[in-house]
């Protein structure tokens, strides 16, 4: 499953069969971690009420900070030690495997004791009111007790994909959403616990998962395993681990300051339950955008590879299949946001206010969402072939560039509605953006297919 | 029988490790491989040498900061993609691997004494020069001046040490890491090669 096909024959195969092949167990594990969010949504809602759905989305940035530092020792750690694996050198990936332990060990205890020290003051500037900030609080202080546990998950998940077993990596993210599917009505119907109940359900999961996975290393036969000797860390491992994982980090951190300025400006200009109309339109539209996500990561080995072996038609063809692909599903998300938001809305709550802010709100956010396919394809693409910059660009005109200077003006005169219509605004521009750039660089390419052809 | 053996060339930037170790392969009568490496990969990926020519002894911070392979969801193979830095060098490593059992081979650079660690009869060096020596050799070669030719060899080193530092579990230019550290300005390069090829020939017992 870690190659489905030779690399010859991404230079041979149909391109259509080649991406079925790729992103359908991408699109999988993304569909995957979107649900495992959104059941903590739905069930808080019902179970806990309007205002617990607020608290719980003023954890978002928090959830983004803390994945931030996870990916960048978990980026970091698969990639070298898929760099040694592929040299057979079994001793040093020994070691990385090792000093990532011991890394991932530090940084979620020191992420924990530094936000839970400071968890009141970091919450109000994420912009929670009196109301709201109890639920956060009590939510946040279980998931930060566990956030080491939490990490552990994430690198083990990308240590198991990077020595050849993205099909276990896969199983263990399937088992932890089913476990906290099962255990959130349970903690928050059954012993009404509230919304720590369902932390604890999060964090119980992981847990679970996370001992499935040190079975897998606690054997002595597979090529990384637990081992005395190889924690103790090293200079040179430490310093290649965080340099890989930084691009991750910033990223990471980008859609962390994203939302906190989306929630303090929902929370200033709209109160308490904008914010959590926002969480609600979030995990809904987050669905098709991770699809789309898994669509890209199908798409990259195939792009690359033909662009390496100079088969520039077949470049052409997977960019315009998956780009079909992308905006289908980005249409999809646009019809359902514009055609039946209150049903959406209602999955997470029976509040009629709130349902109907975030019905409004869905209404605008998706506005350019059969663009956004293209936007995203296009931004992905130029990451496959290798033009890192184009891509990092693209990625920032859409999330950082364009929207942070919106998110500071529009409500300024347009009071809330003016957040909310930030994002659909900075959509359309970096589309734009996109598109020219796609259009000159699909000229380039029409070009060279038929010099090479 | 001929023994089968490998030798492998580390330098710094214009000590001389190229004609030192074009000369070992002379000597030796066994083949010679530097930039042709280059084409090897290239034959052994499919991919246009360009890829491999960009990517040729570098790695540095800021590439590594952007890498456009670093996935922003955690999900990360970086062989995922074949045009990945770490795709090309694998591409390359296997290449390197093929030749050396095929034919006896000089390597020069590309991390080749650390893809060969296994191999039995190999010989792992490493040329420095002083500075000037380097500086003058540099400036000739490519005609620029000599302060053009200083900046060439610093960031030669700093180009050379990351990508070695990098891929492989070793540290570049550091003594433990060869079998032999010798510096080309102090016999001059006649000499040096003299020296080294004695002790290849009592090293693999030729």
């Amino acid at each position: 499953m870690s190659n489905p096909s030779s690399p010859l024959d991404l230079g041979i195969l149909p391109v259509n069969k080649l991406l079925g092949q790729y992103a359908v167990p991408a699109i999988i594990a993304m569909t995957a971690s979107s649900l495992y969010n959104m059941v903590d949504s739905i069930f808080i809602g019902h179970g806990v009420g309007a205002m617990a759905i607020s608290g719980l989305a003023l954890t978002f940035p928090f959830m983004n900070l803390s994945a931030a530092f996870g990916a960048m020792v978990g980026v970091g750690a698969s990639t070298l030690i898929s760099v040694k694996l592929g040299q057979k050198d079994y001793k040093s990936a020994q070691h990385i495997f090792g000093n990532v332990i011991t890394l991932t060990l530090l940084l979620g205890l020191l992420f924990s004791a530094v936000s839970l020290i400071f968890l009141d003051p970091i919450l109000y500037f994420f912009g929670a009111s009196a109301e709201t900030l109890p639920y956060a609080r009590e939510y946040m202080e279980v998931i930060l007790l566990g956030n080491v546990i939490t990490h552990g998950y994430l690198t083990l998940n990308s240590v198991l994909r990077s020595i050849g077993y993205p099909r276990l990596s896969m199983n263990a993210t399937i088992l932890a959403v089913i476990i906290n599917t099962i255990l959130n009505p349970l903690f928050i119907y059954g012993l009404d616990w509230g919304i720590r109940g369902s932390a604890i359900a999060t964090v119980l999961a992981q847990t679970i998962s996370l001992l499935w996975q040190m079975k897998v290393f606690n054997n002595p036969k597979e090529l990384v395993h637990f081992k005395r000797g190889i924690y103790k860390l090293k200079g040179s491992i430490v310093r290649d681990t965080l340099g890989i994982g930084m691009s991750p980090f910033l990223m990471n951190s980008c859609a962390c300051l994203i939302v906190i300025l989306i929630n303090r400006g929902l929370g200033h200009y709209g109160g308490d339950l904008a914010i959590g109309a926002y969480g609600i339109v979030n995990r809904v539209v987050f669905l098709f955008i991770m699809i789309v996500i898994g669509l890209n990561q199908g798409m990259q080995p195939i792009a690359g590879y033909n662009y390496g072996a100079q088969k520039y038609d077949r470049v052409l063809k997977v960019l315009k299949v998956t780009m079909l692909w992308g905006t289908l599903v980005t249409t999809l998300g646009f019809l359902v946001g514009e055609l039946m938001p209150e049903w959406c809305a209602r999955a997470f709550t029976t509040d009629k206010e709130l349902i109907d802010i975030s019905a409004k709100g869905m209404r605008i956010i998706v506005m350019f969402y059969p663009l956004i396919g293209m936007q995203m394809v296009t931004t992905n693409f130029f990451q496959s072939i290798g033009q890192a910059g184009k891509s990092i660009f693209l990625s920032l005109t859409r999330q950082l560039l364009f929207l942070v200077p919106l998110l500071l003006v529009l409500p300024q005169f347009m009071g809330v509605k003016g957040v909310w219509l930030a994002m659909p605004m900075a959509d359309a521009i970096s589309c734009i953006v996109t598109g020219t750039m796609l259009v000159i660089q699909y000229r380039k390419f029409k070009q060279l297919a038929v010099k090479t052809s | 029988m001929k023994k089968h053996i490998i030798i492998n060339v580390g330098r710094q930037l214009g000590s001389g490790g190229r004609i030192i170790g074009n000369r070992i392969a002379q000597d030796f009568n066994i083949k010679f491989y530097d930039k042709e490496l280059l084409d090897l990969a290239a034959q052994e990926s499919g991919f246009d040498k360009r890829f491999f020519e960009r990517n040729d002894e570098h790695k540095g911070f800021l590439k590594v900061l952007f890498s456009p392979f670093a996935p922003i969801f955690g999900s990360s193979n970086p062989y995922a993609n074949q045009l990945s830095d770490e795709s090309l060098f694998k591409f390359q490593s296997d290449a390197i691997r093929k030749a050396a059992e095929k034919d006896s081979c000089v390597f020069v650079g590309r991390c080749a004494d650390y893809i060969l660690r296994d191999f039995p009869n190999k010989v792992d060096i490493f040329i420095t020069a002083d500075m000037a020596d380097r500086v003058k050799r540099v400036s000739e070669t490519l005609d620029i001046s000599e302060k053009e030719a200083e900046k060439k060899c610093i960031e030669g080193d700093e180009n050379r040490a990351k990508y070695y530092n990098y891929y492989s579990a070793k540290t570049w230019g550091r003594a433990e890491s060869y079998d032999l550290c010798i510096n080309s300005s102090v016999l001059g390069i006649d000499s040096t090669i003299e020296l080294v090829e004695d002790f290849i020939s009592q090293k693999l017992h030729l």
